[in-house]
Parts: C-alpha cells; sequence; structure tokens
C-alpha cells in the first residue's frame, strides 16, 4: 500500500465533498436556522425550569441554556452523519461511483473521505452553534480549550454517525429505505439519551439505557467541559469508549463498502 | 495491427443468476473505433463494466493493453477513460472543477494539472464555459465534458457506454465529431456501445451485435451488410439486426434501476 496515494486519493473524496456542501445555499441556512430554532425555543420554554433550585441541581447548572447546549451539538451531529451513507446511493444512482472505481483510487479512500468530510461538516456546524450559544449568554467554563475539545468531539460524534450509515448503505440501495432506517435509528438514539433532559430526572428503566447509551457518554462528556471544568476522570473514558466506537465503525464501513463494490 | 483489448470467454451472472453476458470473445485493434450494438438489456453495459474492471467476470478474462482485467485492475485502469451512461458529471461544481476531480482522482502531478485540464477542454471546444457551473450547461456540452473527464489521464482506451442517451440528433453529430477526431488526431481506441443503428453505421469501424449476452455477429458495417444481400435489397444495419436477432430493436427498460436513470438522463440532457 501507497500512504502517500491513499492519502491523495482520500484528500479528493472529500475535497468533493466539501464542494458539494458549500455550493448547497439552502442547506447551509438551515444550518444556521435549525440550531438557532433549538436554542431560542428551547432555552425560552425551559428557562423556568432553572428557576425552581432543585431543578438546577439536577441540571448541575444555574442556565438551561448552559445545559443544552452540548446536547443541541451532538444532535445535529447525530442527524448530519446519520444521513452520510445517502450520498453513496445518490453517487451509485447517478453513475458518479462508477465513475471513482474506473480510477485508480483506493477503494477505502471513498468511505474515508466522505467519513472526513462527514467530520469537518460537524465540527462546522456545531462552530455555528458555539457562536449563536455565545450571543444567547452562554458561559463556557473552560474557554477556549474547552470549546476546541467540544467541537473535536461534536466531530468523532459525526464520524460515528457517519461510519453507521455508510455501512448501511452499502448494503441498502434505496434512499427511501436508509432514510427510514436512519430515523428509525436516531429518534430512539436521542430520546433514550441525556441530550435533553438530565438522567437525574428520568425513570429508572430509561436511566439505565441512558447510561449505556453512546449518545450520553458524548454529552456527558461535553457538558462537563462545558459547565464543570475539566473533570478529567468523568471525561477521559467517554472519550475512550467513543474512540474506540469509531474506530470499530470506521473500519465496518471500509470493510462493507469494499466488499460490495468488490 | 495490433490487438488492444482481447475479450477471452467473458462471462458474467449477477448475483440474482442472470446470465448477462455469455462466454463472449472478441479483439479490438489498436485505432480503431469498435462498436457494440444491442437493444436494452443486451448486456452492453454489463460488457463495459468488466473491461473497465468495475465488476468482476464470473468466467472467463480479458487483457487491455496487454494487462489482464483479473489479475492486475488497477494497472489496467491506467490505460483507459470510462464515459458511463449515466452523465455523471457533477452539476454543482464548475466544468473546470469536474476536471480537477478527475485529474486528482488519477494523480496527475500538481504541475501538469492545469495544462492537462486545457488540453482535454479545447479537444472537446469547452474552454470558454469552463468557470461556469455545470448546472447551465446543455445536454450535448454536459456530455462533452464527460469525455474530457474520462480523457484527463491520455488513457490509450476510450470506452463510451451510450455516448449519446437522450440526445438529440444534432448534439449527437456533433459527439460523433468529437469521437471521429479523438481517433484520427490522437490515435486513440475507442469502444462504445450504443442501440442507435445510424450511430453504429457511420462512426464504426466494426461492430458487434449483442443480444441476450451473446454476439450474433461480428464484422465491419459494409460486410455485415454484404453478408446478407441475397436476402434483402439494399440491406441496411436494422436488416442485419433482424437477420441475426429474429427481431426488431425494442424499446425497453428492463430493470427500475435501469429507467431511473435513463429517465434522469434524458431530462438532465433536455436542459
Ligand atoms: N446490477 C445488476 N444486477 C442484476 N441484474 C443486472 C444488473 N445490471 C444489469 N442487469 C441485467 O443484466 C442484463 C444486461 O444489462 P446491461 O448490461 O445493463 O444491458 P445494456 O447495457 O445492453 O442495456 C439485463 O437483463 C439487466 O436487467
Ligand atoms: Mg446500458
Amino acid at each position: 500500500m501507497n500512504i502517500k496515494l491513499l492519502l491523495s486519493d482520500i484528500y479528493w473524496v472529500f475535497w468533493r465533498e466539501i464542494k458539494k456542501f458549500l455550493q448547497q445555499k439552502a442547506r447551509l441556512m438551515m444550518v444556521v436556522i435549525q440550531p438557532l430554532i433549538w436554542l431560542v425555543l428551547m432555552g425560552n420554554s425551559m428557562s423556568g425550569l432553572t428557576r425552581n433550585p432543585q431543578a438546577a441541581q439536577m441540571l448541575g447548572t444555574g442556565n438551561y441554556l448552559d445545559f443544552m447546549t452540548p446536547g443541541i451539538m451532538i444532535m445535529t451531529a447525530l442527524f448530519g452523519g446519520v444521513f452520510g451513507g445517502t450520498t453513496i446511493i445518490w453517487d451509485r444512482r447517478t453513475g458518479y461511483l462508477n465513475k471513482m472505481l474506473a480510477a485508480p483510487i483506493y477503494r477505502a479512500a471513498i468511505p474515508l473521505g466522505k467519513l472526513l468530510s462527514i467530520g469537518l461538516q460537524t465540527v462546522l456546524q456545531a462552530l455555528i452553534i458555539v457562536i449563536i450559544a455565545l450571543f444567547l449568554g452562554v458561559h463556557f467554563k473552560t474557554g477556549i480549550p474547552g470549546v476546541i475539545a467540544l467541537l473535536a468531539i461534536a466531530g468523532l460524534f459525526g464520524i460515528i454517525m457517519g461510519g453507521i450509515s455508510l455501512s448501511l448503505s452499502s448494503r441498502i440501495k434505496s434512499m427511501e429505505t436508509l432514510m427510514a432506517v436512519s430515523n428509525f435509528l436516531t429518534m430512539p438514539l436521542m430520546f433514550t439519551s441525556n441530550a435533553m433532559f438530565p438522567t437525574n430526572a428520568m425513570p429508572a428503566w430509561l436511566k439505565g439505557i441512558a447510561m449505556a447509551n453512546p449518545v450520553s457518554y458524548a454529552v456527558q462528556a461535553m457538558r462537563t467541559i462545558s459547565t464543570q471544568g475539566w473533570i478529567w476522570h468523568d471525561i477521559l473514558p467517554a472519550l475512550a469508549a467513543l474512540t474506540g466506537i469509531m474506530v470499530v465503525l470506521v473500519a465496518l464501513a471500509i470493510r462493507l463498502f469494499s466488499k460490495s463494490v468488490n | 495491427m495490433k490487438t488492444i483489448i482481447e475479450a477471452q470467454g467473458l462471462t458474467k451472472v449477477y448475483s440474482g443468476g442472470i446470465l448477462a453476458v455469455d462466454n463472449v470473445s472478441f479483439s479490438v485493434n489498436q485505432g480503431e473505433i469498435f462498436g457494440f450494438l444491442g437493444p436494452n438489456g443486451a448486456g452492453k453495459s454489463t460488457t463495459i463494466a468488466l473491461l473497465t474492471t468495475l465488476l468482476s467476470p464470473t468466467k472467463g478474462t480479458a487483457t487491455i493493453n496487454g494487462i489482464d482485467i483479473t489479475k492486475h485492475p488497477y494497472q489496467a485502469r491506467l490505460e483507459l477513460g470510462f464515459v458511463s451512461q449515466d452523465l455523471a458529471v457533477e452539476d454543482a461544481l464548475s466544468g473546470y472543477n469536474n476536471l480537477r476531480l478527475q485529474a486528482g482522482f488519477y494523480h496527475l502531478s500538481r504541475t501538469e494539472v492545469h495544462d492537462r485540464i486545457a488540453e482535454v477542454l479545447k479537444m472537446v471546444d469547452l474552454t470558454g464555459r469552463s468557470k461556469d457551473k455545470v448546472e447551465t450547461y446543455s445536454g450535448g456540452m454536459r456530455k462533452r465534458l464527460d469525455i474530457a473527464c474520462g480523457l484527463i489521464h491520455r488513457p490509450r482506451i476510450l470506452f463510451l457506454d451510450e455516448p449519446t442517451l437522450g440526445l438529440d440528433i444534432q448534439t449527437r453529430r456533433e459527439i460523433w465529431k468529437y469521437v471521429n477526431t479523438l481517433r484520427e488526431k490522437n490515435n486513440m481506441t475507442i469502444f462504445l456501445t450504443t442501440h442507435y443503428m445510424d450511430e453504429a453505421d457511420s462512426l464504426c469501424d466494426r461492430i458487434a451485435i449483442i443480444d441476450r449476452g451473446v454476439i450474433k455477429t461480428l464484422d465491419t458495417p459494409t460486410a455485415l451488410k454484404e453478408a446478407i444481400k441475397n436476402e434483402v435489397e439494399n440491406p441496411t444495419l436494422d436488416d442485419v439486426f433482424l437477420h441475426h436477432t429474429g427481431k426488431e430493436m425494442r424499446e425497453d427498460f428492463t430493470t427500475k434501476e435501469e429507467s431511473f436513470k435513463a429517465r434522469n438522463n434524458i431530462r438532465r440532457a433536455r436542459r
């Protein structure tokens, strides 16, 4: 294997995805508007909660938006990443996939380049959320290094979801089916996590599920960083678990893709 | 004359059990325009997919400029350019960026990329429009850009799968002109498929008539027509086709995917 060529192939697949992403004006608008709506709406409707001292204690912060911001970052990563596989199905339909495959490029470069672009898109979206959050008065306790860590975790999570989606898209050939399966996956992942409600406020059975849900690890680590500080024994295990999951899913995505194109 | 493509017993059975290409053997000479003529579903695209290493044969193999496609697919890819029947250009990017991307996929060095892109743009007369987004192009321009993409690495052999599908007759003639120039000026070998009789007749040096995965006959258009002169007066390729397959060309799309692509192509080409 020639690493230089592999990296070059990944770069060009990535370049294509990013160029296309930046051309989609409507999608870029959504990237800004969606988190804005979430933050403003949720922040307003839930702010009453934090006036209740008991609730404030459960949230671990006196500001619901402080609590909510990492959750929204992950939610955006979740919905962004999980549709990553649709680009493969689209490329297969338009014939662009064959165009790439007829070229002397490494097969693995196609899923890797796409995942990388999903990662970067997620980071950009997370950054926009941070900026909006700052305008709405959210406080990030660990400052700029903390924000960078938040972006990195969001990116990692985007790649995890992209890995699931790309793996599925090697088997599922229809856009509609992939969308349906993705929705079927994302909704429960979201609502059985601590992204919007603190686990302490959950019934015991849900709490059990929430603790095992990878979405919760990511959100928990991010929430610790943004509202409490560098509490490493909280952050590191979550990061290790997320990295492990990512490696497995990226490998799976590459394997299934390579098999699907023989 | 040098043989540049040599197919020996190429066979493809799809996973559903469909025998798409059935023990096909033929050879293509360097510098000729070789046509695969057959109705939809005959196995033309599958044959091209096998020769361009997009699919691996169930049985048999082929060599491209002496390179065995099953043993050395990577090397074979460097020798060939592939232009699919799907009009696979990126609408959201400029013509230049479509070519830039293609140059990246073929590992062209940064120093030569710009000249090479200018070279292929000139070949298909798109130099003036290269900075515009492809979504502003007409159907014929898109096809020419797609062909330019296939030429970026100066391949020895260009595979064109139904290069004029969905284009109007004027634009089709225009594409023929470019294909002819490629062969004449660059001594390129061109392997194309078509289900248009007139295209095969006026463009190809030799034609293989393929139906249901089998090559029925293979010769120059003139010789094919000569051969049935006793049966039909002033035979056309239509008569040749009828003679060898026992039927007229049919215009049906065999799979859902195929018809989606065809509709998509025609829609895009009409713009
Ligand atoms: N991916 C596929 N899976 C199963 N069958 C296929 C596939 N692609 C094509 N076929 C079938 O193989 C046959 C030949 O198709 P194709 O090579 O596309 O024909 P042509 O290009 O001449 O129209 C058809 O019966 C078609 O339905
Ligand atoms: Mg075809």
